[in-house]
């Protein structure tokens, strides 16, 4: 993963704006600058070849030595005198036979440059100036000796003649050329710099308008949101993952603040009552046995109330942070008999038969599934009306293990069903805070149900309870659940 | 028996130390970390009871440093907070035990008394008796003045307990996980009916009472007339 340094958003993109479109810029100017040196390259060398065309017709001329002195009059207008052009002749003994007036190339450069690269331009520099130049060899008629009685040798005189042309003219050009190139890069670097920086900073804006947004979401205003509709599509996205944050957010505070208030309030009771015990205990002198009647009471509500606690610790974690800690297979027909066995007396004492259907096996946590089938089972020995049967039937389907725990008794109605799991939730408000439980049975199960990827339900029908456990089979998918 | 107790909660320590003392312990009371470790390091104990959190060396560094200097008495932590990571991180350094705040003093009796009993050997007799009660290991049998006693197999491993941890308070929590392999409190009030059973068949028509119920603390087999 590459890590981007911390850096602003629109600092960046203006940066590499400035960069793309000068990198751009730059390009097309080397391009354009090549071919137009290219094209002149071009129009020098037709130049020249024509121009050493002319001078071989010139050359061929000459016809005496008379006519070799005054070459200028052959060659005429279209060679000497046109600016930038430049002739030089010379014969093979390495002397200037004509010059035009800045040809002050060497003779043997000329003879050199003739013999190995004839008709070709190159480039050659004298002084401060530079020229492109070509060579050639050429013939005349002028005998290479003297005609003697009328008879000629057959052996006419040749001449190197070199012909340039001056390039400060394209040099200009090109200079010129180059530098409205830079200036218009530089330019164009600012202005992209400019128009991007604006450009990203107008895109970034719903970014900075969804900072204000945020800014506004505190403990007391949770149910603040960000604005979806508002924003551009890509930060939508953002927008919505924030919202569901937030929506997370929002349950777990309430949870908490939730919990904080119930454990307030169900500790209220007990804690007055021992006070007023203790206080009116202490407001004489009594005898030891009063003193143990009183200290027994209250270590009875106390433990009632760590009780309570322990209970409300166990599903504040359950429900903020709870991984199911360990898993091994579970199974549920042995773990619903040792159940049994522990509730056996009291279901004798109630006439309660305990009976079992099925068998299954599971991956769970051992303890965590043992209390949460351990609350229904004693929920249900509770609430069963005597002489009574409690059946417990477990089911293995393709994808799940169902365990339904059904007992008789007073028909829950359909309102409670599902409240039956809140915690501190009882249907008879008169039966609050009986010294048997905590009020926290079905909310521990449903938690340990819940952080196992499973899930519960209560029916009643008639006189029939009935809640049923659905725990998935496959342990990942459980790992995933929510 | 001597026993280390390092506790800076000022009630928490005082109640800790007469209840071990009245319990029949010699006992040391170390108000913080430091004075924790000096104790442990130059003195000789049989059992170290220490909170977590204390001021100067915590718990898990007094641990330590007892376990660095090669002793290797039993410690018992007490915790405030329950967190899978303190409990790891107390085995990791060699804790014996852990009770979790607020806990039952009865619990922790039992508790220490048991860590105490580790390493000597368990009582391997085949009979168990208190008063006129005999109880046959070997033959799982019951009789009480020679009158055979029918107990279910549950109702026996109840009263093994009872008779092996005879005159120790046994509170409910420990009842539960002995005998039932239960280690959650239930709603119910299973303990008592189990008890109220077993007493019926031991208890009823006999003298004297053995199974008495400390009210607030748990269960006691104890033969009174020895008292």
């Amino acid at each position: 993963m590459r890590l981007i340094s911390k850096t602003s958003i629109a600092r960046r993109l203006t940066g590499l704006f400035v960069i793309a479109s000068s990198t751009v810029l730059l390009a097309l100017g080397f391009v354009i600058g090549s071919s137009v040196d290219q094209h002149f390259e071009l129009l020098d060398r037709d130049v020249l070849a024509g121009k050493m065309e002319l001078t071989r017709h010139a050359m061929l001329m000459v016809k005496t030595k008379n006519d070799l002195d005054h070459l200028d009059q052959h060659f005429g207008d279209s060679l000497i005198g046109h600016h930038g052009l430049e002739v030089m002749v010379v014969d093979a003994a390495q002397s200037v036979i004509f010059a035009t007036d800045n040809a002050k190339f060497s003779p043997q450069m000329v003879i050199e440059s003739a013999r190995k690269n004839p008709e070709n331009s190159s480039l050659w520099t004298l002084g401060p100036e530079t020229y492109r130049a070509i060579s050639a060899e050429l013939d005349t008629n002028l005998p290479r000796y003297p005609v003697v009685d009328g008879m000629n040798l057959g052996a006419f005189q040749k001449v190197y003649v070199a012909i340039a042309v001056d390039m400060a003219p394209h040099h200009a050009f090109m200079g010129a050329f180059l530098k409205t190139l830079w200036f218009f890069v530089a330019g164009a670097a600012i202005l992209t710099g400019l128009f991007g920086w604006a450009a990203v900073r107008s895109v970034l804006a719903p970014l900075r308008a969804m900072r204000e947004q945020a800014k506004g979401v505190t403990a007391q205003q949770l149910s603040h949101r960000l604005a979806v509709e508002t924003v551009p599509y890509e930060m939508a996205e953002l927008a919505t993952s924030l919202n569901d944050m937030l929506d997370r957010l929002e349950a777990a505070f309430r949870r908490l603040s939730d919990f904080s208030s119930d454990i307030a309030h169900e500790l209220r009771t007990p804690l007055s009552n021992l006070l007023t015990q203790t206080q009116v205990a202490l407001s004489r002198v009594r005898n030891a046995d009063e003193y143990r009647g009183i200290l027994e009471s209250n270590a009875e509500e106390l433990e009632h109330m760590a009780r309570m606690i322990s209970d409300m610790l166990l599903l504040a974690k359950a429900e903020s942070d709870f991984a199911v800690p360990s898993r091994e297979i579970v199974n549920l027909g042995e773990e619903i008999q040792t159940l049994f066995d522990y509730y056996e007396a009291v279901a004798e004492e109630k006439g309660l038969q305990l009976l079992r259907v099925g068998e299954g096996q599971i991956g769970a946590d051992r303890l965590m599934l043992r209390r949460a089938l351990g609350n229904l089972l004693s929920n249900a020995v509770r609430h069963a009306t005597e002489h009574t049967s409690i059946h417990v039937r477990i089911s293995v389907n393709i994808e799940s293990v169902s365990i339904a725990m059904e007992n008789t008794g007073d028909p829950i109605g359909e309102e409670y069903l599902e409240r039956v799991f809140d915690r501190f939730f009882r249907i008879d408000p008169s039966r609050q805070r009986s010294t048997e439980g905590t009020g926290l049975g079905l909310a521990i199960t449903k938690s340990i149900v819940t952080a196992h990827g499973g899930k519960i339900a209560a029916r009643s029908v008639g006189n029939l309870t009935t809640f049923t456990i659905t725990l998935p089979r496959n342990a990942d998918q459980a790992e995933r659940g929510d | 028996m001597k026993i280390l107790i390092v506790e800076d909660e000022p009630k928490t320590g005082d109640y800790l130390k007469q209840g071990l003392s009245e319990a029949g312990f010699s006992v040391e009371l170390a108000r913080d970390g430091i004075d924790g470790l000096h104790f442990g390091l130059t003195e000789s104990y049989d059992l170290a009871i220490l909170d977590v959190m204390l001021p100067g060396v915590d718990g898990w560094g007094i641990l330590a440093g007892i376990r660095r200097a090669g002793k290797d008495m039993p410690v018992l932590f007490l915790t405030a907070r329950d967190r899978v990571e303190d409990r790891v991180k107390g085995l990791e350094l060699g804790a014996d035990d852990y009770l979790v705040k607020p806990f039952a003093f009865s619990e922790l009796l039992a508790r220490v008394r048991s860590l105490m009993r580790r390493g000597t050997k368990a009582n391997m007799d085949q009979f168990l008796r208190s008063a006129d009660l005999e109880l046959d290991l070997m033959r799982r049998r019951v009789t009480r003045a020679g009158k055979r006693i029918d107990l279910t197999v549950k109702e026996f491993a109840l009263l093994e307990l009872l008779l092996r941890r005879k005159g120790e308070v046994l509170p409910r929590s420990l009842i539960a996980s002995q005998v039932w392999d239960m280690n959650f409190d239930s709603d119910t009030n299973v303990i008592e009916v189990a008890m109220r059973r077993l007493r019926v068949k031991l208890d009823d028509n006999f003298e004297p009472k053995l199974i008495r119920t400390v009210r607030g603390m748990g269960y006691v087999l104890e033969n009174n007339d020895c008292v």
